[in-house]
């Protein structure tokens, strides 16, 4: 980024953030108009832009912010009284401002956007405001800036003063102080990170062409379109001290105060602290692997003096990793506060169209956000406010007929609530009637009359979500088009919230967002089908129950289950994620309730593994949108996990059709083959020794079943896992190079598809420990060396079902 | 001052151009393998790293030849099997099998090969245009280049990272 830029893009941040509070200020000023502290704020504001703007040679924007900034001086000084006609001129100005803003953002330059129509009606009220003065064009000279130059330079010093190392201005020529007051705007307009540089610039260009004082006053007004930059920049900074010194009167400490709080924050990149939040991303990965390697030793070598060691290290890395995303997190966190301060201008506006008397109370506004949630909540409240305003306050008549008193309040709250923000909006206007939501969605044809019949109120509720609703009779500017309260949906879904909607007829509304704090890092709920594992955001899992299969209906085509008082569709995971069926199901399946809004869904599961703490990976460009898979995590060990969409998954479940259980467990039964001849069965001999496996295969040959050799557990693990044969059963060996006997079975039995299979150890060791080892790695029968053949075919035969 | 800026920074990007184009290359280095029994290559640079086989993580509502997603120092990489892509059957891994990652940009996926042959070294004007009827927008072919008594298939890396289901 060249320099120029830097200090452009530092400009429009500051910029944006003025004047965001300035909107804020100056609503309140509205129904405040005697607080001079707040006038004084609003003026300095309006007047640090115009100062900036004229540096960097913003035209458009100096001259509209100079115009607005001479009747705030009025208003400042008493000569003027705020009206709300005033002030709907003030903030249209201000609205432009955002506008040429933009624009430079977009291009660099503020050309393109006429002001002129602004800037006259500015002029009227700053004309027909100064009755007072004698000079009717008081436009056209800058009066109310050199004046209290003149009239309060005492004010001057004593505001100055208070600053760091301010020179005596009353020793200096009228030279000297426009070139220190050209500083003094360099150093404000570099209050950041190009502060040297802007100095340096400021320091040459000034003292070069000394311009007249009366010449460049002049320029200015007469909007010369593209005057010297050195022209500009001396009328300016004359009202910067004029601002600074005249609020010196009523609160001469808070320049000097501003002066000093930037120090305790600095602006960081954003990217900077994305790349952080990777980083932090790949340490919990890495913990979470470490404490998985923990237990594996804990196991392994249970007793030994050197785990205590490893699990205090072990304990310490997880506790300050967990710190640190803490903290990391805390770093982009904004607080809710950027995004409310909008609405209260919004609701002055919306309640002078709709001729209403709406009063906004926000509360929480310092509730902390991750920075990627505060920006994408921004619309969706702007909606929910613009509905209860249109559709849930009613107009001052109905009211007051109603009983209610006329002023109708909305009101925006955040809080913290476990592991989520809630921002709840309330209004008490007239409330959703649930009946006659159903009877507009029937009539739109979007909901069927059975289907209305069937529903609850808060089911009803959801309806104003579905595009194309609206209850409004007609499309108004501010709403009834159908669309908003769509988006709302999308996008807080989209952050995995969830939205709550309560109302009571003739009483009022209240809608809850639940958003979890952070995108990055989640907590799941870990689900098993088959080989597979998915993770489930936990913010959307409302419970899990374990059920009999028979407590599953069929109802029209679909799976249900009853709970509680509630009837539930269900889905299998598998069904949707085209999961092969190798192994059979069990007499009990799991059911994880999801919950996305007021809709609900059960989701079927073979097992529950566990909660963790995730962390959210993309699936990159090539992957990236596939249906109901929200992005993958890698866990513990090694491997990666995808995440489900819950919200898609819900869309996706109803498509999916439903297969019943029962037939389900006897196709899967059919798919094992049937045994026609002895060879049909296939067994597995697992030894190191070429000699055992040669006495196995022969004590074998008479039954005449096939047989496969492996020379370690990874060869047999290989060879069961490539899926050439099916095998029956495995004769394993228990001491072995590269994976021993036990491993190798605790390694099979984690699979469901050979949860059947029989393990038979056969060896020579013949302590009790060793067959308490053999049983609890999933053996099934423990064959102790030396061995009849006879001995060793019956064993085989009994565990296979030998039918020969 | 801030056109003084400009020039300044105006300056400094012409230096910059310059010393970018200052040179260019007559060889061109591949690198080698085989799916099936054909030899195929792309451009060492596009080769991220080549690595043995191991677990993979099955992605559901994918075509056939996308294996799924595998785990390559914490970041999540799909996995294609070019046997499958190119209309072969799917062969059991074995020890020859590789995964090459090629990135382009910010694509970047993991492609199953059956083998590596060598890297390649190979001049400019050695390599010749697709065949006549495989050259169209959609080719995944960027040319044929000849070395001795061998054929190579070169081909486009931005291809085979492109989605196209």
């Amino acid at each position: 980024m060249d320099e120029f830029e830097e200090i452009l893009q530092d400009f429009l941040v500051e910029s944006f953030e003025l004047v965001e509070k300035l909107d804020e200020d100056l609503v309140e000023l509205e129904s405040n108009p005697e607080d001079l502290e707040l006038l004084n704020g609003i003026f300095r504001v309006a007047h640090t832009i115009k100062g900036a703007s004229s540096f960097l040679n913003m035209d458009v924007l100096t001259h509209l912010t100079h115009h607005m900034e001479n009747i705030l001086n009025k208003a400042r000084h008493g000569e003027l009284v705020i009206t709300p006609e005033i002030m709907d001129v003030i903030l249209e100005s201000i609205d432009l401002m955002k506008e040429l803003l933009e624009t430079i953002r977009d291009t660099s330059s503020d050309a393109g956007i006429d002001v002129s129509g602004c800037v006259a009606r500015l002029d009227a009220i700053d004309n027909g405001g100064s009755g007072t003065e004698v000079e009717t064009p008081a436009v056209k000279e800058p009066e109310p800036e050199p004046e209290p130059v003149k009239e309060e330079p005492k004010e001057e010093t004593e505001s100055s003063s208070e600053s760091d190392d301010e020179p005596d201005y009353e020793n200096m020529s009228d030279d000297e102080v426009e070139k220190e007051i050209a500083k003094l705007l360099a150093q404000r307009q570099a209050e950041d990170k190009a502060k040297r540089e802007a100095r340096i610039a400021a320091g040459e260009d000034v003292p070069a062409p000394p311009p007249s004082p009366d010449e460049a006053p002049k320029a200015e007004p007469k909007k010369e379109s593209t005057p010297a930059p050195v022209a500009k920049t001396t009328p300016t900074p004359k009202k910067a001290t004029a601002s600074a010194k005249s609020a010196g009167g009523a609160k001469a400490a808070a320049p000097a105060k501003k002066q000093v709080a930037p120090e305790q924050t600095i602006r960081v990149d954003v990217k900077r602290l994305d790349h952080l939040m990777n980083l932090i991303g790949e340490l919990v990965l890495a913990k979470n692997r470490l404490i998985k390697i923990n237990d594996d030793m804990e196991d392994r070598y249970e007793g030994e003096e050197f785990l205590e060691e490893l699990n205090q290290v072990v304990s310490i890395v997880s506790l300050v990793t967990t710190d640190l995303q803490i903290a990391v997190m805390k770093t982009r966190m904004l607080p809710v506060g950027k995004v409310f301060n909008k609405f209260p201008r919004m609701i002055r506006d919306l309640s002078r169209e709709l001729n209403k008397k709406i009063d906004l109370q926000i509360s929480g506004e310092e509730t902390e956000l991750d920075k990627s949630i505060v920006e994408e909540i921004g619309d969706p409240l702007v909606h929910i406010i613009r509905n209860s305003c249109d559709h849930g306050i009613e107009v001052p008549d109905v009211r007051i007929a109603a009983g209610k008193p006329e002023m109708g309040t909305i009101s925006l709250k955040a809080y913290n609530e476990g592991n989520q923000i809630v921002i709840q909006i309330d209004d008490d206007g007239k409330g959703l009637d649930a009946n006659m939501l159903k009877d507009r969605c029937i009539e739109k044809g979007l909901i069927t009359e059975k289907e209305a019949d069937t529903m609850s109120d808060k089911d009803a509720f959801a309806l104003i979500f579905k595009p194309g609703f609206s209850t409004a009779a007609a499309v108004t500017n501010v709403s009834g088009r159908g669309v908003g309260m769509d988006v709302v949906k999308t996008n807080i879904e989209k952050l995995n919230g969830i939205i709550d909607i309560e109302s009571e007829v003739g009483v009022g509304t209240t809608i809850k967002l639940k958003i979890p704090l952070t995108l990055a890092i989640i907590q799941a709920l870990l689900v098993g089908v088959q080989e597979e594992t998915y993770a489930i955001p936990l913010a959307s899992v409302m419970e899990t129950v374990r059920i009999s299969i028979d407590e599953i209906y069929t109802v029209e085509g679909k799976n249900v289950m009853r709970l509680r008082d509630d009837v539930l569709s269900l889905v299998h995971i598998g069904d949707i994620f085209e999961v092969e069926r190798i192994m059979e199901g069990g007499e009990y399946v799991y059911v994880v309730v999801l919950g996305v809004g007021a809709q609900k869904l059960g989701l079927l599961v073979d097992t529950l593994v566990g909660q963790e703490e995730i962390v959210i990976k993309s699936l990159g460009e090539y992957l990236k949108g596939i249906e109901g898979i929200a992005g993958a995590t890698i866990r513990g060990d090694g491997g990666v996990t995808l995440i489900v969409d819950v919200v898609a998954l819900m869309e996706m479940a109803r498509k999916v059709k439903a297969t019943s259980m029962i037939s389900e467990n006897s196709d899967s039964l059919g798919a094992k083959k049937e045994k026609n001849s002895p060879s049909d069965y296939t067994i597995m001999i697992v030894d190191d020794s070429k000699t055992d496996r040669m006495i196995m295969t022969k004590a074998l040959s008479e039954l005449g079943v096939s047989l496969v050799e492996a020379v370690d557990g990874q060869d047999a693990l290989t060879k069961l896992k490539d899926g050439t044969h099916n095998f029956d059963a495995m004769l394993i060996d228990i001491e072995m190079p590269r994976m021993d006997g036990y491993t190798l079975a605790s390694e099979i039995k984690k699979y469901n598809k050979y949860k059947n299979l029989p393990l038979i150890a056969v060896t020579s060791r013949t302590g009790k420990s060793d067959r308490m080892r053999g049983v609890e790695s999933g053996m099934v029968e423990y064959i102790t060396k030396p061995y009849s053949a006879d001995y060793l075919s019956s064993v085989v035969s009994r565990n296979i079902n030998f039918k020969f | 001052m801030s056109d003084k800026l400009k020039q300044v920074i105006e300056k400094q990007a012409a230096q910059q151009d310059e010393e970018l184009n200052d040179h260019s290359d007559d060889i061109v280095q591949l690198v080698g393998f085989i799916i099936g029994e054909e030899e195929y290559a792309v451009p060492i640079l596009s080769i991220q790293e080549i690595i043995k086989p191991f677990t993979w993580t099955r992605v559901p509502q994918v075509p056939a030849y996308v294996k799924g997603v595998f785990n390559m120092r914490g970041s999540v990489i799909p996995l294609i099997d070019l046997r499958l892509k190119f209309g072969l059957r799917e062969q059991k891994h074995d020890e020859n099998t590789r995964f090459i990652v090629m990135k382009n940009g910010d694509d970047i996926a993991g492609f199953i090969i059956d083998r590596l042959t060598m890297a390649i070294r190979i001049k400019r004007e050695n390599i010749g245009p697709a065949p006549d009827t495989l050259i169209g927008d959609d080719t995944m072919i960027e040319g044929v280049g000849k070395q001795e008594d061998r054929i190579i298939t070169i081909l486009k890396v931005n291809k085979l990272l492109e989605r196209d289901f």
